[in-house]
């Protein structure tokens, strides 16, 4: 016979506000099996947790319900204190009357009947656990990076020099991201070359670091400290190990004219390229789409100037799978296309500011390409119609941010600090030039971030507008802008040589593609999700795969790196174990009852399903049967749900379980 | 109106079936081999095992074949290891459930040899097993078939296959008639149809895709379907079965031809399939080895189902 222990929290008053926990003991203690019921202000705090364990030791409990929060909150804290009574974790189960109850209703009467409905269901339900020894699983000390920018360059780095070797997969030709397309840094407009670049180099020679770039995830299989991860590297058309990064073959090249994505198709390279020079590998790259080569079979020019033989027109795209423990994910950022409305999309664009048939309107990143000393204009600021400097310039903020009406509803929270950098560059190059700034707030939270912004309004002489911009056209070849000042309260209009719209950040295309393949969650607009917003921000609710940078929402270069330190750090601590303990929630087969049909392997996301033969005692095959590997079993059900003859049970998610807690009802 | 259906290659076949099961079992390619015999009723017909050579002429086919014979193969399976393979007399229609079969582990290929029979169609009732075979007999099953010539089998006899009179498409038309129903009168359609059930399980029993050795209808911890003849447990039963065919079945129609309440279960059939054909483009029983859609994923899967 059960002696079922019943918990109640108050959790503060966050469930006592709306459920009489008082009478939720009492009730519940009267059900077949519960030996004990009690309420408790706070459960998981310390003496919470004693008042269960002493309970469980005074009235020799069997099995423990905590009504509290979601599992997902507490689960681990009390079965860990279950097992410091002497009792097997999984005979104790929580039942949720916080998110599933007192939360979500305001009538006390009815929410403390379901919430004695809850437990009820868990009592009966806790009836049926059965003890189960943890599992342990080793641990493959090797990480995976997803995304070569800061972040990625970050996480690698601390990973790496703690000894363990990192896989670091690009998707462009080059590691460097975002970051090395920037002019100047704020708030201290450092060069992000010159802090950038080291960091790249030190990549490429670090013993411990292998780089795949102009490579993709293909498939993410297997769990944590024991993912396989298939990576598909692209054709490079050149042999990386040959190359010796000498330039002739890109000099030699008779396509020049191919807009540079880089440069933000303000500069040209040829068809076999380095995106940049300061590239990380520096080994370039042919571009199939456009080399003479691929089109008509002729030319073959490169080829015939390298000196080492790198080029290689035969290459294909090759797959291979790396065995990983962990998994960094910084695939980073991309702007809003402005001009475009993609089908199906929340977006709506924004085609009457004229970005794309207006020439001299360009977003943030455009115009950092112009004011770099790397970029298509050696840093000096010219328009891209004409190459005029522009005298009178006009910046946009919360161009697709906080615009619920276009579709984002999230700050992009760089774009103030950048448009301010932008205006003291602009300054700093056209010194008889005048900059305004349409804003709706100045957001300057950050260290250093206030003051900076007032600079360039008290010392670098940006005049601040408040008020949005209704409309641009061109006339001759100015920019009309026509906008409001609220503060003032009248319309204005500036005629400007160039517009620069400070366009809202959003996930790289493909971040949903990519979630699927990792089975990571993701919000509305494809940013990823933390495990929790507070106390879990690095991590994914997917156990050993960590986010880093803006991938998981926008953020600024401090951010990003301390976010990438981060989940290097959480991929330490894993890896700083040689065996990991795992929950034994894991897929049982009954034999008897399987015919064999391994519609349970064919659903299994995690490949635990194996065929296994029942031989009798003479060796003659009787049948074949599914059988789940415990070590590789995610728990998710799948196999139990997919079973046609209801032979495969998830331990703790019985179907017996189940019908025993509907029938509670 | 009335149409007659030429029948004259069914004698033809019946010859070659013969000619090929002696040789195939003098030649101890096949134990056994799974066919039709002559019942005792004038013009009816059973099913047969035969593992002499000197029985092959107990082997015919006439309109009055109906039994899709996969299913003895389920049964038979575990003595393949022992004896060796079987050979099996098969219509384009049962084809189809050897193929699902085979893609769900049940059969090996290797393990049979298939005689593949061209069919022009069989009766619809074979209660009055002497009909003339008619567009008005024929089988509703028959109407829609698009497989009377059977591929990939190890033989099939060289008939030409006669030219099939307009029939008309039960199926389609009476999935049409419910499709136009309001949820509630559709729900009173099967709710009456299924309170007919006596629960006697001969659609189980006859279907090839009901292969597991415990059915989760007679499990009893927990058990998951009431067992006696009450609308509840009926409702559960149905769904159950026609949720578990969905992808699978690709319309032999005995669990309609044994049903001897007239439940028209191979309607719910048809329905499954049309939804897989109208969401995922997919037809059961044409490819081994195929996951199919209900057991894959594919994140171009058209979604709009969640709401």
């Amino acid at each position: 016979m059960s002696r079922i222990g019943v918990f109640i929290c108050h959790c503060g008053e966050n469930i006592s506000r709306t459920v009489d926990v008082e009478r939720v003991a009492r009730e519940v203690g009267q059900l077949p099996g519960v030996a004990f019921s009690t309420d408790y202000k706070y459960m998981c705090s310390d003496p919470g947790q004693n008042l269960l364990k002493k309970a469980i030791q005074e009235q020799k409990l069997s099995h423990v319900v905590v009504a509290a929060c979601s599992p997902r909150m507490h689960e681990r804290t009390f079965r860990k204190a279950v097992e410091a009574a002497g009792l097997n974790p999984f005979l104790c189960e929580m039942a949720n009357i916080r998110e599933h109850c007192s939360w979500v209703h305001e009538d006390k009467e009815e929410a403390t009947v379901k919430a004695v409905e809850i437990v009820g269901m868990m009592v009966e339900r806790v009836k049926k656990n059965r003890v189960l020894p943890t599992i342990t699983v080793p641990v493959t000390k090797r990480a995976l990076v997803i995304g070569g920018g800061i972040a990625g360059i970050q996480a690698a780095l601390d990973i790496a020099d703690c000894g363990h070797e990192v896989i670091l997969v690009e998707r462009e030709p080059s590691i460097g991201g975002h970051m090395a397309q920037l002019s100047e840094t704020f708030p201290t407009l450092d060069c992000s070359q010159c802090i950038m670049t080291p960091k790249m180099v030190d990549v490429a020679n670090h013993p411990k670091i292998k780089l795949y770039t102009w490579s993709e995830i293909e498939r993410v299989e297997g769990y944590i400290g024991n993912f396989q991860v298939t990576i598909k590297r692209k054709a490079r058309s050149v042999d990386e190990d040959k190359c010796t990064g000498c330039g002739v073959c890109m000099e030699k090249c008779p396509v020049r004219k191919i807009p540079n994505k880089f440069d933000c198709n303000l500069g040209m390279r040829p068809a076999i390229y380095v995106p940049f020079p300061q590239a990380v590998p520096n080994t370039p790259v042919i571009d199939r789409e456009n080399c003479i080569k691929f089109k008509t079979g002729k030319c073959g020019l490169c080829q015939k100037v390298c000196g080492p033989g790198a080029v290689d027109y035969e290459q294909e795209d090759i797959l291979i799978v790396e065995a990983v423990g962990a998994i960094v994910v910084a695939t980073g950022f991309d702007l809003y296309t402005i001009d475009e409305k993609p089908k199906g999309s929340l977006i709506k664009g924004y085609g009457e500011f004229g970005h794309g048939k207006i020439p001299d309107v360009v977003d943030g990143m455009t115009f950092e390409r112009l004011a770099s000393a790397s970029g298509p204009t050696g840093g000096k600021i010219l328009r891209p119609s004409d190459g005029k400097e522009p005298k009178q310039i006009v910046f946009i903020q919360c161009i697709g941010s906080r615009a619920r009406e276009k579709g984002i509803s999230y700050c992009s929270k760089v774009c103030c600090m950048y448009t301010a950098k932008h205006t003291m560059l602009y300054h700093h190059k056209v010194h008889d030039g005048q900059a305004y700034v349409f804003f709706m707030d100045a957001r300057t939270p950050g260290k250093s971030y206030d003051e900076f912004w007032r600079r360039s309004i008290e010392e670098e002489e940006a005049v601040y507008i408040r008020g949005m911009v209704s409309r641009l056209y061109q006339k001759g070849d100015k920019i009309v802008v026509m906008g409001s000042d609220i503060a003032v309260g009248v319309q204005v209009e500036i005629e400007a040589d160039m517009v620069v719209l400070a366009t809202a950040i959003q996930p790289q295309k493909g971040a949903d593609t990519l979630a699927q393949k990792l089975g990571i969650s993701y919000d509305k607009y494809n940013f990823y999700s933390e495990a929790h917003a507070k106390l879990r921000p690095v991590e994914c609710a997917t156990a050993g795969i960590y986010l880093a940078g803006a991938c998981q929402g926008p953020k600024d270069i401090p951010d990003t790196v301390s976010q990438a330190s981060a989940a290097a750090a959480k991929v330490m601590t894993l890896f700083s174990k040689d065996k990991l303990e795992r929950e034994p929630i894991v897929a049982r087969v009954k034999e008897a009852g399987c015919v064999g049909c391994f519609y349970c392997k064919k659903v299994c996301p995690y490949g635990a399903v194996e065929e296994k033969e029942i031989r009798d005692r003479q060796g003659n095959l009787i049948k074949v049967v599914a059988y789940v590997n415990p070590g590789v079993c995610g728990g998710c059900g799948t196999c139990q749900a997919t079973c046609p003859s209801k032979s495969v049970e998830l331990d703790g998610y019985t179907d017996e379980q189940i019908v025993a807690m509907i029938e509670s009802l | 109106m009335t149409q007659p259906i030429d029948t004259s290659i069914y004698a033809a076949v019946t010859e070659a079936i013969r000619s090929e099961a002696k040789r195939i079992l003098s030649e101890g390619q096949v134990s056994a081999i799974v066919g039709y015999a002559v019942a005792r009723r004038k013009g009816s017909a059973q099913p047969i095992v035969i593992s002499d050579a000197a029985d092959v002429s107990k082997l015919i086919f006439t309109p009055a074949c109906v039994n899709n014979l996969s299913v003895y193969l389920t049964k038979a399976k575990k003595e393949i290891p022992k004896n060796g393979k079987i050979g099996i007399v098969v219509k384009g229609c049962d084809l189809k459930a050897l193929v699902g079969l085979m893609g769900e582990s049940q059969l090996k290929r290797e393990d049979l040899f298939l005689i593949g029979v061209p069919c022009a169609g069989v009766l619809g009732s074979v209660l009055q097993p002497d009909t003339e075979l008619t567009s008005d007999t024929i089988a509703s099953k028959c109407r829609e078939c698009g497989e009377r010539l059977p591929q990939g089998c190890d033989f099939v006899p060289s008939v030409t296959l006669p030219a099939t009179p307009e029939q008309e498409q039960i199926y389609a038309a009476e999935i049409a008639r419910l499709e136009a129903l309001t949820p509630a009168e559709r729900w009173a359609y099967w709710k009456e149809q299924f309170s007919k059930c006596i629960k006697c399980y001969a659609c189980r029993q006859v279907c090839p895709f009901c292969f597991c050795e415990q059915c989760l209808c007679d499990r009893n911890k927990p058990q998951m379907v009431e067992t006696t003849p009450r609308p509840a447990g009926n409702f559960a039963w149905h769904v159950i079965r026609a949720m578990h065919l969905a992808g699978r079945c690709a319309g032999c129609a005995e669990c309609e031809r044994v049903c001897p309440m007239d439940i028209p279960l191979n309607l719910l059939n048809r329905k499954m399939a049309k939804e897989l054909k109208e969401l995922y483009d997919y037809e059961a029983g044409f490819e081994v080895n195929d996951k199919g859609p209900l057991a894959s994923y594919d994140d171009k899967d058209d979604q709009s189902f969640i709401k």
